[in-house]
């Protein structure tokens, strides 16, 4: 494919939902192009190794964090073929129902403009597509849906051991739904339990973007293009579609690349940066941005990772990273005047001795010969479980664009990001209550990490309303319907659950709806 | 197309790309160490200040290269950096970043201490290193101290544990999808 040939889709990104969209547009016969700012990569890229993983984390352009908290861009973002999703979890729970009308039902936080059951079928679909592992039976707060295709995955001593806290309190457990294979599925191979998936699942048993969609996208006749940084959006001399976008290949060349329509799927921060950066006269303040919502109502889950000691070997290298179980008890938002959002619990999280969620960090106040005997102990007896929390959307926590700028002239991105009093309260009682039920499952010590920050989500949200939202309810830009935004920056609420099932669920969702009413959406 | 194990065992570890003599070679840093393979971004004065660190932080550190790990991945993009310090979201390129810290170190054990870091004793060490992580360094001119505790720490960490020899020496087993060509 040459620069000057035009194409149907242009795809900024290859993550979780740009692979989506690449596979259903180019299976539905379209020319799609997919410009990934990272790498190519194979499966055989991923080493196990938390320090290699790295590589599979986006180190530049930078993000300048301002604001009380973080949302931990560079360990949340990707780089390169697959995105983030190369290196996520395969934590796959579902949006609830009352996540998604949050504001009429408890007058907070924003309602989206889709109700669960427009979103079912699909998470059905995406959960055939890749081979999701759980029981829907015993995952009873999940919302309505088909039973997984693939049984749940085993639970080891360090889930054992876990469970009983919580079974002590009452609170129940269920196995972890996850994007990952506890069977052969589909010419992909079972997990073998060595828990690397955060360094990329290189056996393809974690449906990362390289072993579904992706391929699919090619076999189809999608183009791949790596090293190949998008700067914005182009549009027509009347500024009412997108014509394609601006990119630099790897020595620094600029070209355009030609479309019909432009999914932008370069991830939460990115996403909003690269409309930012598109301003022109008729889109003075960025494309798609004539609410003033563009970039508005950043989220991310505030995360408490709990962490205890017990007398019988865990065994927490084993498993998968993600955790071994569920638990939702706890979920219902409104807790008491002080406390809002819900909360899940992943437990038995498969822990290696370094890195961020390591055993070492779990007890970043050692060094020295302290450390080393605290790295030998926990390495045979460290249990691990995170609790995961809602944070609300508000307006005042943006994506802008900084006055810095990327070698290409482009402004670089600022957030702002400052959880409000319910959420902060939230992550303290989930931390309280984490400690508790690991002292009840028989923790000798037990203790909680500092606020950490899980997904990115919002900037670009979705709505009914074009005053007060960014894209509609198939992701299109309300103002230049053939741009269509991918991932999770259109979510309008946070829930407490991980993103990356939600983002392929809408992703496949607006992918067909657009497939198949192409040229009415297009015009 | 999904891999088995058999078929993907390759190269991996840490060893990284090392030039020695106008040759490129693939070793540890451990090797690079025991090897006394040159330096290309730190200098003599900012190793030993990081080596003698990282030795009071994780035991071990030095001899595992902790010193040729660093410096060889701050001569690469930070897209493709190993450094820790890439999950604190801290502004590239990292060259600034340690060299301003090994320096305010540095400074601060003379100031403080009254003795270079390669030579201070045990309590000192100690008692730099804890002013370092609750950040209360006297006369301090660098990055925030804690960040540069907690980057240091996990250099070493990465160095000694998080290898598969680091893991052998802890007794639990690696479970390499790709294995490194040799033990660390």
């Amino acid at each position: 494919m040459r620069d000057s040939d035009k194409v149907d889709v242009v795809i900024v990104g290859s993550g979780a939902a740009g692979s989506v969209y690449a596979a259903i547009f180019a299976e539905a016969g379209k020319r799609v192009l997919v410009l990934e700012k990272g790498p190519d990569r194979k499966l055989t890229d991923l080493y196990s190794s938390q320090i290699w993983a790295r590589r599979l984390k986006s180190g530049a352009p930078h993000v300048f964090e301002e604001g009380r908290d973080s949302i931990w861009y560079n360990f949340n973002a990707g780089h390169g073929y697959g995105g983030a999703a190369l290196h996520h979890y395969g934590v796959w729970p579902r949006y609830h129902p009352e996540d998604l009308r949050e504001r009429t039902l408890y007058g907070r936080g924003l309602d989206w403009p889709l109700e669960y059951d427009q979103l079912r079928p699909w998470y059905d679909q995406v959960q055939e597509d890749v081979g999701m592992s759980g029981d829907a039976e015993k995952e009873i707060w999940r919302p309505p849906g088909a039973p997984y295709p693939l049984p749940p995955l085993p639970v080891f001593e360090h889930g054992e051991i876990l469970a009983r806290g919580f079974a002590a309190l009452d609170l129940r457990t269920s196995p972890i739904p996850v994007a990952i294979l506890s069977r052969d599925y589909k010419g992909r191979p079972a997990c073998i339990y060595d828990s690397w998936c955060d360094a990329g699942c290189p056996t393809g048993a974690l449906a990362n973007p390289l072993v579904e969609y992706l391929p699919r996208a090619v076999a189809a006749g999608a183009v791949m293009r790596s090293d190949s940084y998008v700067t914005r959006v182009l549009t027509d001399r009347n500024g009412v579609k997108a014509s394609g976008v601006e990119y630099y290949d790897k020595t620094g060349e600029r070209h355009e690349a030609v479309a019909d329509a432009v999914v932008i799927a370069a991830f939460t921060v990115e996403n909003c940066r690269i409309l930012l950066n598109s301003a022109t006269a008729k889109h003075d303040r960025g494309l798609g941005n004539s609410s003033g919502m563009l970039g508005r109502y950043l989220m991310s889950h505030p995360a408490v990772n709990i962490f205890g000691l017990f007398k019988e070997e865990t065994r927490c290298y084993l498993g998968v990273t993600g955790g071994q179980l569920l638990s939702q008890d706890g979920f219902a938002k409104e807790k008491s005047k002080d406390i809002f959002g819900s909360r899940q619990w992943e437990i038995g999280l498969g822990t290696k001795p370094n890195d961020l969620l390591g055993i070492a960090m779990s007890r970043a106040d050692l060094f020295g010969h302290d450390l080393h005997d605290f790295v030998e102990r926990g390495s045979r007896h460290l249990g691990a479980m995170v609790g995961v929390c809602e944070c609300l959307p508000h307006e005042a926590n943006r994506i802008e664009l900084a006055d810095r700028k990327d070698r290409y002239g482009m402004r670089l991105a600022r957030v702002t990001f400052n959880l409000d009093d319910y959420a902060r309260n939230l992550w303290q009682e989930t931390a309280d209550l984490g400690v508790k039920i690991f002292k009840a499952a028989g923790a000798a010590e037990a203790w909680h990490s500092p606020p950490g920050g899980q997904h990115i989500m919002g900037g670009t949200i979705m709505g009914k309303n074009s005053n007060t939202s960014v894209t509609n309810e198939h992701a299109q830009l309300h103002d230049v319907p053939n741009v269509i935004i991918g991932g999770p920056s259109v979510f309008p609420t946070s829930s407490s659950v991980n993103s990356t099932f939600t983002a392929h669920a809408l992703a496949l969702r607006s992918a067909r709806h657009i497939a198949e009413h192409w040229s009415g959406l297009m015009t | 197309m999904p891999l088995n194990r058999r078929n993907f065992i390759r190269q991996s570890g840490l060893a990284l790309t090392f030039t020695v003599a106008g040759r490129t070679l693939l070793l540890t840093p451990r090797e690079a160490y025991s090897r006394d393979v040159p330096f290309t971004i730190l200098n003599q004065a900012e190793v030993d200040t990081l080596e003698a660190i990282c030795e009071h932080l994780v035991p071990g550190a030095r001899e595992n290269g902790v010193a040729h790990f660093v410096d060889r991945q701050l001569s690469l993009d930070p897209n493709d950096s190993l450094l820790f310090i890439k999950c604190f979201n801290v502004e590239p390129p990292y060259q600034g970043f340690y060299q301003s810290a090994l320096t305010a170190i540095s400074r601060t054990s003379k100031a403080v201490y009254g003795e270079s870091i390669t030579r201070l004793d045990q309590d000192s060490a100690v008692s730099l290193i804890e002013s370092l992580r609750d950040g209360n360094v006297s006369g301090w001119n660098g990055p925030p101290p804690p960040l540069v505790y907690h980057a240091l720490r996990n250099d070493a960490v990465d160095v000694v544990y998080g290898t598969m020899e680091g893991f052998a020496d802890l007794g639990i087993p690696y479970l390499a999808h790709i294995e490194p060509p040799r033990a660390w």
